[in-house]
């Protein structure tokens, strides 16, 4: 299983979803709220987000792999469970 | 002012910006209602409604990009999702805003 890190924001209802995506495919994941993360946090986040290109969330990391945005069937092809999916 | 208060002047104010640009509110109702109920948390916070999916960071310049409706600032990327990123706004024409997917601007080729 690959791992998933993820970068959300507790305001953001497509960064639920995207936690609701994977929590029920049973999918583990580690997830930070950068709304709610210290100075620091935050500073590191948006360094990862901008090597990648990215400016929006959620921002999730699938083994070296990065989605931007809420795109379940990304998500499903990059953990090969497209099957698991409609 | 209530949050239903404020939700109610922020819809009054944005449906004035948005629709000159093509948009609408998105006709998910309990999104919309969800989506502004975040901004009115936000506009507590830190005085500004901004976007509830995408990161303040202490950066004026980069920060104003993204207070709602921040359509004009994004505007190639969100005409080509026909959504804004939240997706509190669609285009005039969807009707099925459940069908539009949140493409990031690289996603779609665009350069920002």
């Amino acid at each position: 299983m690959q791992e998933v890190r993820m970068y959300t924001l507790s305001t953001c209802p497509w960064c639920m979803k995207t936690k609701r995506f994977f929590a029920e495919h049973h999918i583990p994941f580690e997830f930070t709220d950068y709304d709610l993360a210290d100075d620091a946090t935050q500073a590191r986040i948006m360094r990862e987000l901008d090597a990648a290109g990215a400016s929006g969330f959620p921002f999730v990391r699938i083994g070296d792999q990065v989605v931007e945005g809420y795109q379940p069937a990304r998500f499903a092809k990059l953990l090969g469970i497209e099957s698991q999916v409609r | 002012m209530s949050v239903e208060s404020r939700k109610k002047a922020l819809r009054y104010f944005f449906a004035k910006v948005v629709e000159p640009l093509g948009f609408k509110f998105t006709p998910d109702h309990e999104l919309a209602e969800f989506l502004l109920e975040q901004e009115v948390t936000l506009e507590s916070k830190h005085g500004i409604s901004f976007c509830p999916c995408q990161p303040i960071r202490r950066d004026r310049a980069r920060d104003m990009q993204i207070v709602c409706p921040c359509i004009p600032f994004h505007r190639e990327h969100f005409d080509a999702m026909k959504r804004c990123w939240c997706g509190l706004f669609v285009h005039a024409d969807v009707t099925d805003p459940g069908s539009l997917p949140q493409l990031s601007a690289k996603d779609l080729g665009i350069e920002r």
